[in-house]
């Protein structure tokens, strides 16, 4: 028993077999994934995956159809007040009141919460100080979000879920939020995120989960993904015209090719072959254009793991819009 | 992990009074939605006022006009600021998913709605002063102790009922953009057939029947009884209470049914 609740409460996040049917289709098919305390988990996969429900059956938006969760060691379906204590949400569509300003609204949602952060400090952290006295209804859609994340924090969660936080985020604001969700990892907060950029997954999760159509198809930490990391690599150049592949030297590979003057060789011996190949042609005074070495991308991995199972998707994503 | 305080009945209290401010607050700054619902009735007394300057209803024993037209204004101003304001104004809240935001937090849902309903009261409160205060200040109408009483519970179920209404109507409002119609379509006819703005003289029994199984007209002939200059007793009409308690428990039972319905899920 005592073993027990130490594992619970080392534990953020438990779920086991979960599974969501809207009628006729499920949504999710038998779910199961664990995550720790002070670690930021994603969970990756295209739109209509069932990502979001997920997400919100641990938010305690929707009810599941079967298997178990908890949250912070409580079961999220009856929506405990407790629970929502110390839970934040940055839901992926969800407005305010427009007539508020952003420093009112900050004020108004931290009340609720017993335990709360300062509002000056909210509103320095997601960087909307020039707009603190502007309605909602002025804001543009990115300061928006930044409210909406802002919002998320007022609680000073232990968990905060972030559903698709940097959606229509131009590329510095995108790094900035990320700065910011970091920032709560420091602090020992969990961060349940979903995505379905690869850019994000990389860069703030410790663990990725790929769903598809319902099922988690791979898990790991993102630079392991799908076996990522023990992958062949690519080396890839150019030779002059008219050469074959009898005119490179013979290094370690899985298998090489040419395609017009187009070398791709694949090898589980990067750095060898590597060496060999541009030893050879610093000796022989050969241009080798475009010379690269490169690991299969997390993106890569992605889309071999979603790529077989597309056509199923369909059908979800119409019942679940 | 720090201790998260034990709610208390306390600090519930303190949050609804919270929560009341910031309503406040939206509304009123709100001019499309907030304070047009507002002008709205002010505007119909005045100008149905001046069109009918000194006019008597024979059908009604001669009484004045105004006495007659300033409560009828009254109800309907009341009905403006808490069924048509409280069903538009949760079907745009829903639609935007601030519903949902709330019910994320840990603001009890009840408390929410109290809230909204307290912030509806103080509207209501004030439509109420400033209508009659013009009625007695620019039209000669009376207020009398003697009907105080029927005055007062008329007002307080009348609000009741059209509040509890305009929040369980929601369950019948597809989307935001569909709230005026469906407001309407449930106000407007009623209106007509109620004798909100025109006495009932000439209009068939039919019709003036059909309008008492309803709640509009027991909360204006309510009000008018009150205010009519030859009713006597306590101002108590009731039939109209009776109504208009009836439409006050359909109205809770409708918007118990919306509270119970968690934001999310689908349909």
């Amino acid at each position: 028993m005592a073993t027990t609740d130490t594992r619970t409460n080392e534990l953020a996040i438990e779920v086991r077999d979960l599974r969501k049917s809207y009628g006729e289709v499920d949504a999710v098919r038998g779910v199961s994934f664990e995550v720790s305390r002070g670690e930021v988990f994603c969970l990756l996969g295209p739109n209509g995956a069932g990502k979001t429900t997920i997400v919100e059956i641990l938010e305690g938006y929707r009810t599941r159809t079967g298997g178990e969760a908890r949250v912070l060691g409580m079961d999220p379906a009856p929506g405990h007040r407790n629970l929502r204590e110390r839970v934040g949400m940055v839901l992926q569509q969800s407005g305010v009141q427009n007539d508020l300003t952003v420093a009112e609204l900050i004020e108004m949602y931290g009340r609720y919460y017993s335990r709360r952060r300062p509002v000056d400090e909210l509103i320095e952290l997601v960087e909307l100080g020039e707009k603190r006295n502007t309605r909602a209804r002025d804001l543009s859609g990115g300061q928006l979000r930044r409210l909406d994340l802002a919002l998320g924090l007022v609680g000073d969660p232990d968990l905060l879920f972030l559903d698709e936080p940097t959606t229509g985020f131009d590329p510095g604001a995108r790094r900035q939020a990320w700065s910011t969700i970091r920032s709560l990892c420091d602090l020992g907060r969990t961060v349940f995120l979903t995505t379905h950029y690869m850019d994000e997954a990389q860069h703030l999760a410790n663990r990725v989960a790929v769903m598809n159509a319902g099922q988690i198809i791979a898990i790991g930490r993102p630079e392991e993904l799908g076996g990522r990391d023990l992958r062949p690599a690519a080396i890839r150049f150019t030779v002059p015209e008219a050469w074959s592949l009898g005119d490179v030297p013979d290094v370690p590979c899985e298998h090489r090719s040419l395609e017009g003057n187009r070398v791709l060789v694949v090898t589980r011996e990067p750095v060898t072959a590597a060496q060999r190949i541009t030893t050879w042609a610093l000796e022989h005074d050969i241009d080798l254009g475009h010379f690269s070495v490169s690991q299969p991308t997390l993106e890569d991995i992605y889309l071999e793991l979603t790529g077989s199972v597309q056509e199923n998707d369909q059908t979800v994503q119409e019942v679940v819009r | 992990m720090s201790a998260v305080t034990a709610p208390s009945r306390t600090r519930d209290l303190g949050l609804i009074a919270w929560q009341i401010r910031y309503e406040q607050r939206a509304y009123w700054r709100n001019r499309g939605r907030g304070i047009f619902t507002f002008v709205f009735p002010l505007m119909f007394l005045v100008i149905f006022a001046s069109l009918d300057k000194g006019a008597h209803i024979h059908s009604l024993r001669g009484i004045p006009y105004d006495d007659f037209f300033v409560p009828g204004i009254l109800a309907y101003g009341i009905i403006a600021t808490t069924y048509v304001n409280m069903a538009i104004g949760t079907a745009i809240l829903r639609d935007q998913g601030v519903l949902k935001r709330m019910q994320g937090t840990p603001l009890p849902r009840w408390a929410y709605i109290a809230a909204r309903i307290g912030s509806t009261l103080v509207i209501v409160l004030a439509m109420t002063v400033i209508t009659l205060a013009l009625g007695v200040a620019a039209y000669g109408v009376r207020i009398r102790a003697s009907t105080l009483p029927g005055l007062i519970a008329t007002l307080v179920l009348g609000t009741a009922a059209f509040t509890a209404l305009g929040i369980g109507i929601t369950r019948l409002i597809p989307n935001a953009e569909a709230a005026p119609v469906v407001v309407n379509l449930t106000i407007l006819p009623l209106t007509f057939i109620s004798s909100v703005w025109f006495p009932p003289t000439g209009m068939p029994k039919v019709l003036v029947d059909i309008a008492k199984f309803f709640p509009i007209r027991p909360l204006a002939d309510g009000l008018q009884h009150a205010f009519n200059p030859l009713t006597t007793g306590a101002g108590f009409d009731g039939q109209d209470l009776w109504t208009l308690a009836i439409w006050t428990a359909v109205g809770i039972f409708l918007m118990l049914r919306f509270l119970r319905q968690p934001q999310g899920e689908a349909g």
